[in-house]
């Protein structure tokens, strides 16, 4: 590990982030609710500490495998840190622990909130909240990647930390360029759906929020009750889908800008990604067909809700808390599995579940064939082993940390139901829970001790486990 | 004909060795000192030694003057070079053998007619073709078609109990009513007859016929040769041939299990196919082949780079229950060896590549042939030119050159197995069946003058 070098780069980080934190001004000057100030004063804070540590420990070394992970690791951990400060500096979020967790789980795109009643932030802070999950949607890190060019080889390392999946696509031969790619990719993506939403009944403003949000599958609303504050059909159906859009790989989306519309068809995971969407919408709309006056109507929500929970987003226009109980189930299960690999969706990703489904019946082939060979394959390609070897550690840790979260939180006063699926909730970066912390509660009620629990629950989950826990073996930190 | 053969290997002496019989002059240029020296005392060419892909070399061996030139090294590199060389030197004809065909596909960028080759010849994927023919003719030892598949030629063992046993040539004509078939040859131990009327079929011979491709499941059943199919396939090996295998018989409709003990051959295969069962493990494991059914399958086709392995694997099989044991014999002298042994089909890459390699060399009146492994005889399917002595004669009268006899006459849509009386016209095809000896007389018999 080199500690001069990790500094200098989250220096850097911490710059562009002092350049986000300049966005919000304009918003405050035009709605003229006087936040301006408190986001100057957060970004020259950022700005200060960034500068002295890129300017003040300049290195030529190269980022190595060690480095990667260290930078990622803390450099989501100082834009938790440094994004909460607007909440607390206008005093909005007064305590800094709510803060954190609100800034936290806006990085992280989990989009659960402490805040009682959202609409009485002022319009510049509810635009930093959107545009923290826009930001970390696709990823900071990777953002950095495309702009600045100091990244140079160790950029990879960096881009394989950041980028959710158990294995990564290399659109270009340049990983600076596929950086460059992917944001493009993400950037016209949320312009129309910012536009589709602005045709409808909500203003530009709320649009822009709900769009950086949308496509960061992150579910931070400006509304108290969420995209149920807005009723119309067109609404609903345009964020449903692009909360789809934004479970798939970014890869697949650029592949059908390019016009190579046979690559979704011959993506297996595309296939199970939609097939599994499909079987929730059509079970849970059959049982839900008594509770709603129309047919069209328990289609419409229940199409928002599973894509909401699935892809990670967490909006919610109806309380599947009032569903019953096997619908909760399904709903349960499809957080656990969540959006494609290489999307801004959270969980498993399904290309790990998918993957240790096919092990699992591996497993019984050996038990009929022991002297049989059989190589896993994901879109006919085959699997390397230490993808598969990785992901059933990925699949324990993931159980284990859960259950870990779940008991510190128990002892925190949290009850079983809520604290678990809290845990999930965060650790899949979802939002929303079970228990009392459904989609139409919030977290405020949570003993400290918990939000912090949940808050770093988050941070694992959007860095996928490994990147954080290395930290803590001791061997990484000799030489 | 002048003919240079580049690489003196096993498929190289062999087609060598098959042409100078035949009375053509042969040139082979082997790279290794010591094979030269060896070969050159056991067939009647001249046997150079040098690279076949070099100017110098080809200068000595002829080229100017050659007809034909075979280049089948192991190397893919020096037989592709050698037939642009020679393509260089206006040589009329050019095969080449080429093992990983991906790279000279036709219609590639790189394909075989670009470079001027006429034919690209690969081994394994011929041994793998004529295996799949076998497979799918349940119980033949031998399979050839004619006339676009409207005539078979099939060779097939005459176990005890078997209809046909103790049955003469004469009585034989009873016995198969409606359906016509002609019996062109008995292979019985080490010689092979041309069957006259007071011939007797005997148990252990193999007997070959030809018919009408339509009356083959009639006569499969009266003679009992067609069992009843079973679709399970075990292929030992999984290298070059029997990835091939599995790739067509799989695609075929057969649940194909393939065993090999080499954790590299078994992982290839397994990443290419997910229809095919793959197991790793020897061919002697029996536990692994009762566990997986080798009591109920149709074929076990042994196809490793070991004879010995092959032999002995398919034994071992057919005592557990295999139904057939089909295995790739490189050694001649295993070839006639093998059915006594019980394995029900040899299939030998040399045979097959210089069949594949002599089919392309016959003159212009041969349409296509097959060749018997058993006694290196060959069927021949002739073109009838109007200046051919024998159009219009009637088969009665006309006195075919000995060691060979009259399949069928195929004319236009009409295929006729024939009797005495049956005419030859021109423009017919006439599907014969001819021993080694025979060959070069059948040919010029046949032939227009």
């Amino acid at each position: 590990m080199n500690p001069r070098l990790t500094l200098h780069v989250l220096g850097g980080l911490l710059l562009s982030l002092a350049v986000a934190l300049l966005l919000p001004v304009a918003f405050s000057l035009y709605f003229g609710d006087g936040s301006a100030v408190t986001f100057l004063l957060s970004s020259s804070l950022a700005g200060i500490v960034g500068g002295a540590l890129y300017f003040g420990l300049k290195t030529r070394d190269e980022i190595g495998l060690r480095e990667g992970f260290a930078i990622v690791s803390f450099g989501w951990m100082a834009f938790g840190l440094f994004g909460a400060l607007p909440y607390i500096i206008s005093g909005q979020i007064p305590t800094a622990v709510d803060a954190l967790f609100e800034s936290v789980s806006g990085f992280t795109t989990t989009g659960a909130t402490i805040l009682p009643e959202i609409s009485r932030l002022t319009p510049s802070m509810l635009f930093w909240r959107s545009l923290t999950q826009w930001l970390g949607g696709m990823g900071i890190i990777v953002l950095t990647l495309a702009i600045l060019p100091m990244l140079g080889v160790g950029g990879m390392q960096l881009f394989r930390a950041e980028v959710p999946g158990p294995t990564q696509d290399r659109l270009t031969p340049r990983i600076q360029d596929t950086a460059k790619l992917l944001w493009e990719v993400y950037f016209a993506l949320t312009a129309a759906l910012v536009i589709l939403l602005a045709v409808g009944e909500m203003n530009w403003f709320e649009a822009l929020c709900h769009g950086l949000t949308t496509m960061a599958t992150g579910g931070f609303s400006t509304s108290d009750q969420s995209v149920g504050g807005w009723q119309s059909p067109w609404t609903h159906w345009v964020i449903t889908l692009f909360m789809f859009l934004a479970g798939t790989n970014f890869s697949l989306h650029y592949l059908l800008f390019r016009g190579k519309f046979r690559s979704l068809t011959r993506s297996e995971e595309f296939r199970v990604y939609v097939g599994i969407n499909l079987t929730a919408i059509v079970v849970i709309t059959a049982c839900l067909l008594p509770d709603y006056d129309s047919p069209l109507l328990a289609f419409q929500h229940t199409a928002f809700q599973v894509v909401s929970i699935s892809t990670s987003t967490g909006f919610g226009t109806a309380d599947y808390e009032q569903w019953p109980l096997f619908v909760q189930a399904v709903i349960m299960g499809l957080m656990l599995v969540g959006g494609m690999a290489g999307s801004t969706g959270g969980g498993m990703k399904v290309a790990r579940v998918l993957l240790l489904v096919k092990h699992a019946g591996h497993q019984v082939f050996r038990l009929i064939h022991p002297r049989g060979i059989r190589i896993l394959k994901l879109s006919g390609k085959a699997v390397n082993n230490d993808v598969i070897q990785s992901i059933l550690g990925f699949g324990a840790l993931y159980f284990f940390t859960a259950f870990l979260a779940t008991a510190v939180m128990a002892a925190d006063g949290t009850d079983l139901l809520t604290g678990a699926s809290a845990a999930i909730s965060a650790l899949s970066n979802i939002g929303p829970g079970l228990g009392s912390v459904g989609p139409t509660e919030n977290y405020a009620h949570l003993g400290t001790v918990t939000k912090l629990v949940l808050a770093w629950c988050m941070v694992l989950g959007r860095l996928e486990l490994f990147t954080v826990l290395v930290l803590f073996f001791p061997s990484f930190w000799r030489k | 004909m002048k003919v240079i053969i580049v690489g003196a290997g096993q498929v190289g002496f062999n087609t060598a060795d098959r042409l100078s019989r035949e009375g053509h002059d042969v040139v082979l240029i082997e790279s290794d000192g010591s094979v030269q020296e060896m070969l050159a005392d056991r067939v009647n060419a001249l046997v150079l030694h040098g690279n076949g892909a070099n100017e110098e070399v080809l200068e000595e061996a002829g080229i100017r003057d050659a007809d034909l030139f075979i280049a089948v090294t192991d190397k893919d590199e020096v037989n592709l070079v050698a037939c642009i060389v020679a393509n260089e030197y206006n040589v009329h004809r050019k095969i080449a053998r080429v093992k990983s065909g991906h790279f000279i596909e036709a219609g590639g960028r790189f394909s075989a007619s670009k470079l001027g080759i006429d034919l690209v010849i690969n081994p394994e994927s011929v041994v793998a073709d004529e295996i799949v023919n076998i497979v799918s003719h349940t119980g033949a030892t031998d399979v050839g078609e004619f006339a676009d598949g409207r005539v078979v030629f099939l060779g097939y063992p005459i176990t005890a109990g078997s209809e046909l046993a103790d049955v003469s040539m004469r009585d034989l004509g009873a016995l198969r009513g409606i359906y016509k078939l002609v019996v062109t040859a008995i292979a019985r131990a080490d010689q092979t007859l041309i069957p006259r009327g007071d011939d007797v079929i005997q148990v252990g011979d193999i007997v070959y016929f030809v018919c009408h491709k339509k009356d083959l499941p009639a006569i499969q059943y009266l003679f009992g040769f067609a069992k009843d199919e079973a679709r399970d396939i075990f292929i030992l090996g999984a290298g070059d041939v029997g990835t091939r295998l599995a790739r067509r018989l799989s695609a075929g409709g057969y649940k194909v299990k393939v065993i090999d003990r080499n954790p590299k051959n078994t992982e290839a295969l397994a990443r290419e196919m997910d229809n095919v069962l793959v197991l790793q493990t020897d061919g002697t494991d029996v536990e692994t082949l009762r566990n997986e059914g080798i009591e109920k399958a149709g074929a076990f086709i042994a196809v490793t780079q070991d004879d010995q392995a092959n032999i002995l694997c398919g034994i071992l099989a057919k005592r557990y229950g295999a139904h057939r044991a089909i295995a790739l014999v490189d050694h001649q002298e295993f070839v006639a060896l093998a059915p006594n042994l019980g394995i029900d089909a040899c299939i030998s890459p040399r045979m097959a590549t210089a069949s594949a390699i002599l089919q392309h060399v016959r003159r212009g009146d041969v349409l296509s042939m097959a060749m018997v492994e058993q006694c290196n005889a060959e069927v021949l399917e002739f073109n009838v030119s109007d200046s051919a002595p024998i159009a219009g004669k009637t088969l009665g009268a006309l006195k075919v050159p000995v060691g060979s006899n009259i399949g069928a006459i195929v004319r236009g849509e009409q295929v006729i197995i024939p009797g005495g009386d049956d005419m030859i016209c021109t423009d017919d095809h006439v599907i014969v069946f001819a021993l080694p000896d025979a060959i070069a007389m059948v040919e010029d018999f046949f032939a227009a003058k």
